[in-house]
């Protein structure tokens, strides 16, 4: 079969600009410093068809190319045209994608070419491929072609060819061929001796990229000694004494620490080197998370289902309820930060699809904890630099929500030397389900049965993804799979989602759930607990290339996959349905009865086990625990010498300008905020609308002002001094930045997801009995600040290895909890934003001001800047939350009453930097004077991050109203906002600051702007 | 009078379908999400409807240029239920990704005042905006009060989100925009908003982000010479509600004082919609 070339470029001339080639030029600058004149581009496709090459060429710009604005050629490179490309290029470079990468752009111009050449012939075997080529021009002479290659492609799933001056003088263009797979062999189904020695076992496991450790291979070793199961297994025909390694592969993407979350449901000995404890914790898991939540579950009526099903499901009024999950990406994000990313939100998207009968995501949230962008230090082999991460992670996310439909309205991004290591990539969704459906089931509740047809709905199955779950079980190494990579397809996903709504719609769904980790093997195999058992026929599982192995098939990961079932007298309206969205559903398996997970291919049967052993066969691990407090070097500010006069203002322009609280707004603005027309507060707020937002609030319903508030909180740094106060900071934080919008704090729910080191005390761990003490902690402040604030987590997730390298080389991250929260908002049209409204705004501070500067931002930036010693000090608590909430109640119904429309969370930085963020929203001064706002140093008072505290503003109308509405609660009059052009702040008669608003604008904005501008 | 009925387009990666029919509805109208191939395939047919919205989204992923291949799709498959739906003076709206759909299918701008019905032929295009970035941000926009765009009515100039990558809208030559000009069918511009109203339109680019992406002349949408097919960059259905505003929480949303839709929280862009529906009430 014939490939031809055909190759796109833009048209020069008045008026038309090379886009993409800017977008380069402008990232060498902003990133690199590399000034190049002029970047051009070519988008190339190759097309492998039985259409000859004219007929191609008559209807190019039919498809390929769009005549106004592109020039366009059949099989001749642009770069070897001399009308349109008269000079010789400095240098040129070709990338495409590996084989079997996942190809969108291809994908998209193959549906366009069958419109085009509808004649089914024309369509067998044919495929199309992309690539893209840059052609730079007045290139500083040191920039070589190979250096700008390695920056523009990731080697592990793109290719790139390069020519110099010299070969683009001579006429050796890079040209990219199409890219051939390689054929696979199937293999078919192997037997697993087990009868080995212990050595042998970890040796299986580890080559094998099983993750298991010796107790759980001897388990499954033990199983298979068992005489009933041998006896069971001869009769279906297989292997009867060992399993196959279909089975083995199951079991391990079934038992990981991602699909299982050993860590949190193991028994651990805690032991308080300091108060003397000396105890045991059954599961994490159990006590501190899922305990108190179903104590609470019996109180309110609005808690619809929690843990078991993909997210979290609540009552939000009578006709409708809604669900949360949030999920985190990190190992593939280190990998290919693009394609890691996008799989994060487009597969957190379909964990709202498959949360009940399924539910409809309405809106997006990400927090990402990146390495500093501007890091200058040495990187470890196979490490992005955190800049290249952090436009990769970025972009998959834009992408992959933009795409989808989905508003991003909620988020953060963090930074910290030490997720250099890894990068955290958390992923949210909020999904909203009618509370019945039209045939009068609930919505939230599966209804499945033996018999049901079990259809896999969506993209093929492929190489991609393969021990994706068993990988994030185990730290990054240099030579980490690039099998564990996918790139997400978010038009496949979208039509997957319109049809399967339309399904849930008409009744046909009887069951439904994601593929992510595990693939197959995981979906089907939970979904088969319902009735106790399935039989799946994996020949029947349509495949992107042929010759995968069976325990492929089962355990691949790739994305775009809905399991869902279907009664069989649905069938023939299901498929029609899947007809008309052309969506791929394919019938795979049958519910069953029988107790088992019975994997077929074709008539054989390749893997045979019980659902009680796959799913409870895990034995629980017996982890050691002991705490002792940390104690970095003290942070003492007192002896740091400062101007005399105003002598912390310079020090607010440089905590504006750190990286924690700068302004993200380039990078947020290219996420869609407002489809779906509901977004009531978008991320950023204000005149210019560029203030920070603290919450996202969405009237999901259109024309109704019935509201949900969305907000998170991470403060990953505490966990230097105490995980229990970082855990204990991040809900207050995700909490009050939910009051600042007027959350019915009576009617809300939250999702823990937990990002940790490597816990378990081993050669490459030595210190793994602290972190698992640190996750202990955490998990105890969960418990204690959740039961004070009535806020059930409803739904959460782990990942427990997030380390580097192994040795005097290794990054473990600081242990990491993203707190998200969503809940009631009961009327829009009366809700605050965090900027000044004007001239005359009174000021309050809702909340104490405390001795609190241990791991203060502030710590953070004088200790890296050499001015300081250490973070050391009291790290900030919540010693009383049962009396904050009250406070928290009273502000948040002050704001539902309209009694206030401003309010801002203080956290990072303190009162100084959220009065300056609120005079940069209302591009408005303010005058300030902290005295009276606590018993605490000045620098306690101006830049501690003391926990339960807002900065308010009141109109002077409303001002007595305020007062009185808040009587019994602990609120500072501030001061004034002001027409004046400065946000002065004193105490008493000492004036600590005097900074002019515009100065504050531009020092918080210009450090993450990283775009490069727009000339 | 019944209402009218409004096919909202959806599939392939359209994804505002659920809030332009909600704003259709609010104003009176009957609306109904289609899936394109039920209009393909003929289950449905267009001449059961009033109107026909194509909303905004991210078409087949906007490769190989936003909007292209799903214009394709409308081009070869639906040539004729279009050119009829015209024909019969039934109006059409694209909006962001419906617009760049309908100048990719050459239904706008259109031919020339002369035979103004469809004709299929592209002479326009969208194209990524000059700042390389696909944005979300809020925009001022004016529109020609001469336009013969029965979508834009008594409309002078209303605060509206953009959220596009491939905005800037580009064509030919000077003569291009001239001709279209001279029937007023460069119907909304985006404009700086401490102009006077009903002075802000101009030929000179304004700076980003006033412009968000470079459009030549500061064009925002235009309309076809029947003034019946009209598509736009922005989202107007975004504003429906002074909620959405970011203004509402300074209570200073602009929008009418009071409606029959939302009361006193009607937002700007609603009238648009109405507009529509009105048209085809009074018309009938």
């Amino acid at each position: 079969m014939a490939v031809t070339r055909v190759e796109v470029t833009p048209k020069q001339g008045e008026g038309m600009r090379d886009v993409r080639g800017d977008v380069v030029r402008r990232q060498l600058m902003a990133d690199h410093n590399i000034k190049v004149e002029e970047v051009r581009s070519i988008n190339g496709f190759l097309i492998k068809s039985s259409i000859n090459k004219s007929e191609i060429a008559e209807r190019v710009n039919d498809l390929f190319s769009d005549p106004i604005i592109e020039d366009v050629l059949t099989d001749t490179l642009f770069l070897s045209s001399s009308e349109h490309f008269p000079t010789s290029p400095d240098a040129a470079i070709t990338i495409g994608f590996k084989p079997g990468v996942t190809d969108n752009p291809g994908s998209a111009a193959f549906d366009g070419f069958k419109t085009i050449f509808p004649h089914h012939d024309h369509q067998i075997g044919a495929s199309i491929s992309t690539y893209h080529t840059y052609a730079f021009f007045g290139l500083p002479e040191e920039v070589t072609p190979e250096w700008l290659a390695s920056t523009l492609h990731n080697n592990l799933i793109q290719r790139a060819v390069t020519a110099d001056a010299a070969g683009c003088s001579n006429a050796q263009w890079p040209a990219i061929d199409y890219p051939e797979k390689p054929p696979q062999t199937l293999t078919p189904p192997q037997r697993m001796d087990l009868e080995i020695s212990d050595e042998e076992l970890l040796s299986l496991s580890e080559t094998g990229l099983l993750a298991l450790n010796l107790e759980e291979m001897q388990t499954i070793q033990a199983h298979y000694r068992d005489e009933a199961i041998r006896q069971s297994r001869a009769a279906v025909g297989i292997v009867a004494d060992a399993p196959t390694d279909v089975e083995l592969e199951c079991l391990a993407q079934t038992w990981s620490e991602h699909c299982k979350h050993k860590i949190f449901a193991s028994k651990i000995h805690h032991i308080d080197l300091e108060t003397g404890e000396d105890s045991y914790v059954d599961s994490i898991f159990k006590t501190h998370i899922m305990k108190p939540t179903h104590d609470m579950q019996k109180e309110v009526d609005w808690l619809l289902s929690v843990f078991h099903d993909n997210s979290g499901v609540i009552a939000w009024n009578d006709d409708w309820s809604v669900c949360m999950k949030a999920e985190t990406h990190n190992s593939p994000s280190a990998l290919d930060p693009y394609g890691g990313a996008m799989t994060g939100i487009v597969g957190v998207n379909r964990d709202i699809l498959g949360t009940g009968l399924g539910a409809r995501p309405i809106a997006n949230t990400d927090v990402f904890c990146f390495g500093p962008p501007n890091w200058e230090g040495d990187l470890p082999d196979n490490l992005f630099h955190p800049s290249r991460v952090f436009r990769g992670v970025h972009a998959g996310v834009r992408v992959g929500g933009n795409e989808s439909g989905i508003p991003t309205v909620n988020g953060a991004i963090v930074f910290d030397d030490r997720y250099i290591g890894k990068p955290l990539v958390y992923c949210g969704t909020v999904g909203i389900m009618p509370r019945k459906l039209p045939d009068g089931r609930e919505s939230h509740i599966k209804t499945p049965t033996a018999g049901d047809i079990v259809y896999m709905v969506g993209g093929r199955v492929g190489y991609d993804g393969i021990h994706g779950a068993t990988f994030s079980s185990l730290e990054l190494t240099e030579e980490s799979p690039s099998s564990a990579v996918q790139i997400g397809d978010p038009i496949t996903q979208k039509k997957m989602l319109d049809m399967v709504l339309e399904a849930r719609d008409a009744g046909l769904i009887s069951c439904i759930t994601d593929n992510g980790a595990g693939g197959l093997s995981s979906s089907i195999g939970e979904m088969a607990t319902y009735t106790d058992g399935c039989e799946i026929d994996l020949a029947k599982v349509p495949l992107k290339q042929p010759g995968l192995s069976a325990w492929e098939i089962l355990v691949s990961e790739s994305q775009e996959r809905m399991t869902i079932a279907v009664k069989p007298e649905d069938c023939a309206a299901f498929d029609a349905m899947a007809q008309l969205h052309e969506v791929e559903a394919t019938p795979v398996a049958t519910f069953t009865n029988t107790g088992m997970f019975h994997v077929k291919y074709e008539d054989e049967t390749v893997a045979y086990l019980s659902i009680e052993f796959l799913h409870d066969g895990v034995p629980q691990l017996q982890l050691e625990s002991e705490w002792r407090t940390p104690t970095p070097e003290l942070f003492t500010p007192e002896t740091i010498s400062l101007p005399e006069k105003a002598g912390h203002s310079n020090l607010l322009l440089r905590m504006l300008a750190q990286p924690n609280i700068a302004s993200k707004e380039s990078w947020v603005r290219q996420y869609d905020h407002e489809v779906i027309a509901q977004t009531v507060i978008k991320p950023f707020v204000g005149v210019e609308r560029d203030g920070p937002g603290d919450a996202g609030v969405i009237a999901p319903i259109h024309g109704d002002p019935h509201g949900l508030v969305i907000s998170c909180g991470i403060a990953p740094r505490y966990s230097d001094l105490d995980a229990g106060a970082m855990a204990a900071a991040s809900i207050d934080e995700a909490v009050r930045n939910a009051v600042c919008a007027g959350i019915n704090v009576d009617k809300m729910a939250g999702l823990d997801n937990f990002c940790w080191p490597d816990s378990i005390e081993s050669v490459k761990t030595p210190d793994g009995k602290f972190k698992l003490a640190q996750l202990v902690r955490a998990n105890r402040e969960l418990e204690r600040v959740c039961r004070a604030y009535r806020l059930p987590c409803v739904s959460g997730k782990d990942s427990m290895k997030n380390d580097y390298g192994t040795g005097e080389k290794k990054i473990s991250i600081p242990p990491t909890l993203l707190y998200s929260v969503f809940g009631d908002q009961p009327d829009v049209r009366f809700t605050a934003t965090s900027d000044f409204k004007n001239p005359g705004e009174k000021v309050y501070l809702v909340g104490v001001s405390k001795e609190e500067l241990g791991a203060s931002e502030i710590s953070f930036m004088l200790r890296d800047s050499g001015e300081a010693n250490g973070i050391g000090g009291q790290v900030p608590l919540l010693l009383h939350p049962e009396i904050n909430i009250t406070t928290y109640r009273a502000l948040s119904t002050a704001i539902q009453s309209g009694l206030i429309q401003t309010a801002h969370d203080c956290s990072e930085g303190g009162v100084a930097v959220a009065a300056a963020e609120m005079c940069i929203g209302g591009r408005v001064g303010a005058e300030i004077d902290i005295d009276g706002t606590g018993n605490a140093s000045v620098w306690s008072r101006l830049w501690g991050e003391s926990l339960g505290r807002f900065l308010v503003g009141v109109q002077p109308e409303n001002e007595a109203a305020f007062i009185k509405w808040m009587a019994g609660h602990p609120i500072t009059m501030l001061g004034t906002v002001t027409d004046s052009e400065n946000l002065t702040i004193s105490d008493g008669y000492d004036v600590l600051i005097d900074v002019e608003t515009t100065s504050m604008v531009e020092a918080w904005q210009k450090t993450l702007d990283m775009t490069g501008g727009v000339a | 009078m019944a209402a009218p009925k409004v096919a909202v387009l959806f599939g392939f990666g359209i994804n505002c379908d659920h809030e332009t029919a909600a704003v259709f509805n609010l104003v009176g109208g009957d609306a109904e999400r289609v899936h394109v191939n039920n209009f393909v395939s003929g289950n449905r047919s267009l001449e059961d409807f009033e109107i026909l919205a194509v909303p905004g989204g991210f078409s087949f992923g906007d490769h190989l240029g936003s909007g292209r291949l799903m214009g394709n799709r409308m081009r070869f498959a639906l040539r004729e239920q279009l050119h009829a739906f015209v024909a019969a003076g039934k109006p059409i709206i694209g909006i962001c990704n419906g617009f760049q759909v309908l100048v990719k299918t050459g239904l706008l701008p259109g031919p020339g005042a002369q035979t103004p019905l469809p004709d299929f032929v592209q002479r326009a295009s969208l194209t990524l905006n000059d700042s390389g970035r696909y944005e979300d941000r809020w925009v001022t926009l004016e529109f020609d009060a001469e336009s013969p765009c029965i979508w834009t009515k008594d409309i002078q100039r209303i605060d509206c989100p953009v959220r596009h990558g491939e905005g800037k809208f580009v064509m030919p030559s000077a003569t291009d925009f001239d001709a279209l000009a001279a029937n007023n069918q460069l119907t909304v511009r985006y404009v700086d908003p401490s102009t006077p109203v009903g002075k802000g339109m101009t030929d000179q680019p304004l700076p980003f982000p006033l412009s968000p992406n470079g459009s030549m002349r500061n064009i925002a949408g235009i309309c076809d010479a029947t003034g019946l097919v009209f598509g736009l960059m922005p989202h107007p259905e975004a504003v429906y509600a002074k909620w959405l505003h970011p203004d509402h929480t300074r209570n200073s949303a602009p929008g009418p004082l009071t409606s029959e839709a939302l009361g006193e929280w009607e937002g700007e862009g609603l009238q648009i919609f109405r507009n529509a529906v009105e048209y085809v009430l009074g018309n009938r």
